[in-house]
């Protein structure tokens, strides 16, 4: 459920680790819960593993924030289980998620600025 | 895999751990990606590591989960309340009321009943009641003690008394306790300095040695260690302190002091203490203590009152003793007044259950299932709980101020508080459970409605029966309840009305005691009182003044016998109280015949006595006694000089209220207790201090206390009838008001459930008016039936109240009409309120959603 008042896109940041994980992986294309958590691993090689119940939960806030919503498509009817949801990022979701990249770009640009880049970066 | 039904299953559970809310949602992908993880476990290994990060998830989400939707749940509870503040506002008084009585009185019942005395193993303490075991000596009482030793490990005797203490100048009064040496090792506690006393210590010539209370170390010796050795005065009899009580230690009746005790044959005032022996069972204790009470005193049967009958209970009943029956009485009504309180407010939850059904039956109809409407209305019961718990502990404060007043605690220890462990969990308790009780009906009934069906369950004829019978039941408890506060109330009223023979306003009283001052010596004594009377009869303001042995309301000891008229002995005893010059003018008593003593008749010891009317009744006419002579035994008679009305010493009890009293003049005052009363122009309260301080200056080795107006006085000889009045005054008051919550919330009940019927009625042409005036006739049949119930308990309960509360009479017809038609004007209020909603049906709406 979309939230009313929509805060700016930039209030919302930081973002927590899980909920840009879930943001990015939503930006390719819609996901149901468990493909969204094996992606993740995937992606951070296992570093950020989702439980059910704190998978769910980020799910159940940024429903209720507006950054995500459920689609009513079901890519592959034959193969589905009708208990599987399905996810796609809306289009406040991609700003937000605009919005808290810029922010760590900034602090890489500062970082690096400070501390120089590791030589086998 | 042969794991994978119980895997599946003992998931499914856990998932049931979230909360309604989540549940609904997400239980069903939740399992499905259970199924696929468990697909891809192999192996017990995996097994055990897939359930290690499942269970570590569910610790970390479960709480998350569960505060996010709380906290909507709280959110959307007050914006719901603050659409109906007016009925939230009913609802949370009323628990508040409920929960803080109970736990007020609950806290009185702790520290009396549950919380243990700060004694050794104090379960096996006994007070042996009415029994005095042989004191002629210590060795006697000894003897006889080391005898008991069969069922009783140890038995100690304690006597008490006020006395003067301290130094020269300014001494102080104290609460003593005369001891045997092994009252400390009875009750098993430590001194925090010295020593208790020792074996023989209450023998002749060797018991000049005091123990003394923690606070009394602290006021005199500033805490200082070198108290032990030092020498205290009681009475002008110099002891020396051999240790120092814990703090808090007060056995018994506040003592400060405890003196090894001086024993003497014929004293009767001696309390006995006993701790059982092990190994023995309280029955088998009180069976061997009643074949020794029957040896020592075999003709006990014959006292004829069972009050004087040896017995033996345990020391935690006897010192509850006067409070215990009340407070569990009043806990018992606070109980069910709690009780009542819940069922209202379900009542209440349950009309505004039924009004939301549309609002619910649409949530419903959005997925949301019974679970989760049925957890929207538990948060908003709990809130409702903790709402009024936090008001309910002012409430519970007040109550335990007012007990703490009315009937103090017998010990330091067992002061009345609600900051105590058990008190505040009970407190918790009592709010979880009355939300349960509130809040079942209504859940119940939530979880009736079904989607699409705006109207929700319709009430069935049980369940519109039991709402009746409860109001009905209110209203009979509100009639019994308001008869008895009118009834109980004006019984205050003439207890206060009473001629006692003074007159309180502008009566200042202060006493003295002259024990072991120089004062005290036969001779110095009537000089004393005559330099304080003059001194304080020149204060301005000052009417008059004078002094007695014996304070009207106050009086602790008489000195009495049979006394008569001319040899002729009176039928009753009579109660003789020396008194100086200008007595009843100063305290306003009625002289009927004659005239009071005069200074001379004091200072010389003139034969003259002044009697009540009562006495000089028993002779014949009281204006012939003043020819007559009072006789006492084989002594000198007395001419009676004066016939006065008498005065009430004790409120309340018949022996002195209506005794013979003989009046004489106190040539030798100042034996125990003496008092001067001073009548003053203005408030009495602003000439104490003066009066307090023209007293002391006259000579300061003589303490000074009871400081206090006779109002005052008398405010603490009534404060018990006049809690009665308070407490049944609020019951009543408070059962009214419930009484309207239940009338209010059965109605609108009603109303809300029959809205469509309502609707075609009005389209038929009735007026909203006229529906209400059904509604409110038809409501007035219900409480007539209250009504009726509610005059037969009247009848019942007035005998009831007649033994509790002296002077309350049955109820009359006037009381009982004016509570019946109060009731019934309460009620058609509350019908009306009820039914409002009436006037504001829209008929279009309501035929149109049907």
């Amino acid at each position: 459920m979309p939230s009313n008042e929509r805060q700016a896109a930039n209030e919302l940041t930081p973002l927590s680790p899980a909920f840009f994980h879930i943001l990015l992986s939503l930006g390719e294309g819609e996901r149901h819960g468990y493909a969204l958590k094996r992606e993740i691993s995937r992606r951070t090689n296992g570093k950020l593993t989702l439980g059910p119940g704190m998978l769910y939960g980020s799910i159940n806030k940024m429903l209720a924030l507006g950054l995500i919503e459920e689609s009513g498509d079901r890519p592959d009817a034959h193969l589905d289980d009708e208990r599987r949801r399905y996810y796609r990022i809306t289009n406040y979701g991609r700003k937000v998620a605009q919005a808290e990249a810029a922010r760590m770009r900034e602090l890489a640009q500062l970082a690096t600025a400070t501390f120089g880049l590791p030589k086998h970066a | 895999m042969p794991s994978t039904p119980f895997s599946l299953k003992l998931y499914r559970f856990l998932l049931k751990l979230y909360p309604a809310g989540f549940h609904d949602d997400y239980a069903g992908p939740m399992e499905r990606e259970f199924r696929d993880e468990l697909a891809e476990s192999s192996g017990p290994f995996a097994l055990a590591k897939l359930w290690v990060r499942l269970l570590s998830d569910l610790a970390l989400s479960l709480p998350l989960q569960f505060s996010r939707e709380l906290w909507q749940d709280a959110r959307h509870t007050l914006r719901l309340w603050a659409k109906r503040p007016g009925q939230t506002g009913f609802a949370i008084v009323a628990l508040a009321i409920g929960i803080g009585a109970n736990t007020g009185i609950f806290s009185v019942v702790n520290a009396l009943l549950l919380r243990s005395l700060p004694f050794h193993d104090p379960s096996r303490l006994a007070s042996l009641g009415a029994f005095f075991p042989p004191h002629g000596s210590a060795k006697e009482f000894h003897e006889w003690r080391q005898q008991q030793r069969a069922y009783l490990a140890d038995v100690a005797l304690i006597e008490q008394f006020d006395v003067n203490l301290g130094a020269v100048q300014n001494p102080v009064r104290a609460h003593l306790s005369y001891t045997s040496w092994n009252f400390f090792a009875v009750l098993g506690t430590q001194p925090v300095l010295g020593r208790w006393f020792r074996d023989g210590e209450d023998a002749p010539g060797k018991h000049a040695v005091a123990v003394i209370s923690y606070g009394l170390w602290q006021q005199f010796f500033a805490d200082d260690r070198r108290v032990l050795g030092s020498t205290l005065r009681v009475n002008g009899t110099p002891l020396t302190v051999v240790g120092v009580a814990p703090a808090g230690f007060n056995y018994p009746n506040n003592s400060n002091l405890w003196y090894a005790a001086n024993y003497s044959p014929g004293n009767n005032g001696w309390q006995t203490i006993a701790r059982l022996q092990s190994g023995i069972t309280w029955s088998q204790a009180r069976a061997a203590f009643a074949v020794e009470a029957d040896r020592l005193w075999p003709r006990r049967d014959e006292l004829g009152n069972s009050e004087h009958y040896p017995r033996m209970i345990s020391l935690q009943d006897e010192l509850a003793g006067p409070v215990k029956n009340a407070s569990l009485m009043l806990m018992a009504g606070v109980v069910l007044i709690l009780l009542i309180a819940c069922c209202n407010v379900a009542n209440l939850l349950l009309a505004r259950t039924a009004d939301r059904a549309t609002e619910l039956s649409i949530r419903s109809a959005l997925g949301a299932s019974r679970a989760r409407i049925t957890q929207q209305l538990m948060t908003e019961c709990l809130l409702l709980s903790f709402a009024a718990s936090i008001a309910g502990l002012l409430v519970a404060l007040w109550t335990t101020s007012l007990a703490t007043k009315v009937q103090p605690a017998p010990l330091s220890t067992q002061s009345y508080s609600i900051l105590d462990g058990r008190v505040l969990g009970f407190a918790i308790a009592l709010a979880i459970a009355s939300s349960v009780v509130f809040g079942a009906l209504p859940s119940l009934y939530a979880g009736r409605i079904h989607a699409f069906s705006a109207r929700g369950a319709s009430s069935t004829r049980g369940a519109r029966l039991i709402r009746e019978s409860l109001v009905a039941a209110q209203v009979m408890l509100t009639i019994i309840l308001l008869t008895a506060s009118v009834s109980v109330g004006r019984a205050f009223v003439s207890l206060m009305k009473t001629d006692r023979g003074f007159a309180t306003k502008g009566l200042v009283t202060v006493s003295v005691s002259l024990d072991g001052t120089t004062r005290g010596v036969v001779g110095h004594q009537l000089p004393f009182f005559e330099e304080v009377l003059d001194r304080i009869r020149r204060l301005p303001g000052v009417r008059s003044a004078s002094e007695t042995e014996f304070l009207p309301l106050d009086a602790t000891g008489f000195v009495g016998g049979s006394f008569g008229i001319d040899g002729r002995a009176a039928k009753h005893n009579s109660t003789m109280v020396p008194v100086l010059s200008d007595y009843f003018k100063t305290m306003g008593g009625g002289i009927l015949y004659g005239r009071e003593f005069t200074d001379a008749e004091v200072r010389s010891d003139a034969q003259v006595v002044v009697v009540n009317e009562r006495f000089a009744k028993e002779f014949g006419s009281a204006a012939d006694a003043l020819e007559h002579e009072v006789t006492i035994g084989k002594s000198t008679p007395r001419k009676i000089i004066g016939v006065v009305t008498g005065m009430d010493y004790m409120t309340g009890t018949m022996d002195t209220a209506h005794s013979n009293q003989i009046f004489i003049p106190a040539h030798s005052p100042g034996g125990f207790v003496s008092t001067f009363v001073a009548r003053v122009d203005g408030r009495a309260e602003d000439s104490l201090p003066v009066i307090r301080d023209t007293i002391r200056a006259v000579d300061t080795q003589v303490p000074v206390f009871g400081v206090k107006t006779m109002e005052q006085r008398m405010a603490e000889a009534v404060a018990r009838p006049k809690f009665y009045r308070t407490a049944i005054l609020l019951f009543a008051g408070f059962a009214l008001f419930l009484a309207v919550i239940g009338i209010y919330s059965v109605v609108s009940y009603a109303v809300a459930l029959r809205t469509h019927e309502m609707g075609v009625r009005l389209a038929l042409g009735a007026t909203p008016v006229e529906l209400r005036g059904t509604l409110v006739r038809q409501g007035l049949l219900t409480v007539a039936t209250g009504a009726i119930f509610g005059i037969a308990g009247t009848i019942f309960s007035g005998r009831f109240l007649e033994s509790l509360v002296e002077g309350a009479k049955s109820v009359d017809l006037t009381t009982l009409i004016f509570s019946i038609v109060l009731i019934a004007l309460v009620a058609s209020a509350s019908i009306w309120a009820g039914t409002r909603r009436i006037a504001r049906l829209d008929i279009l709406e309501i035929l149109r959603i049907e």
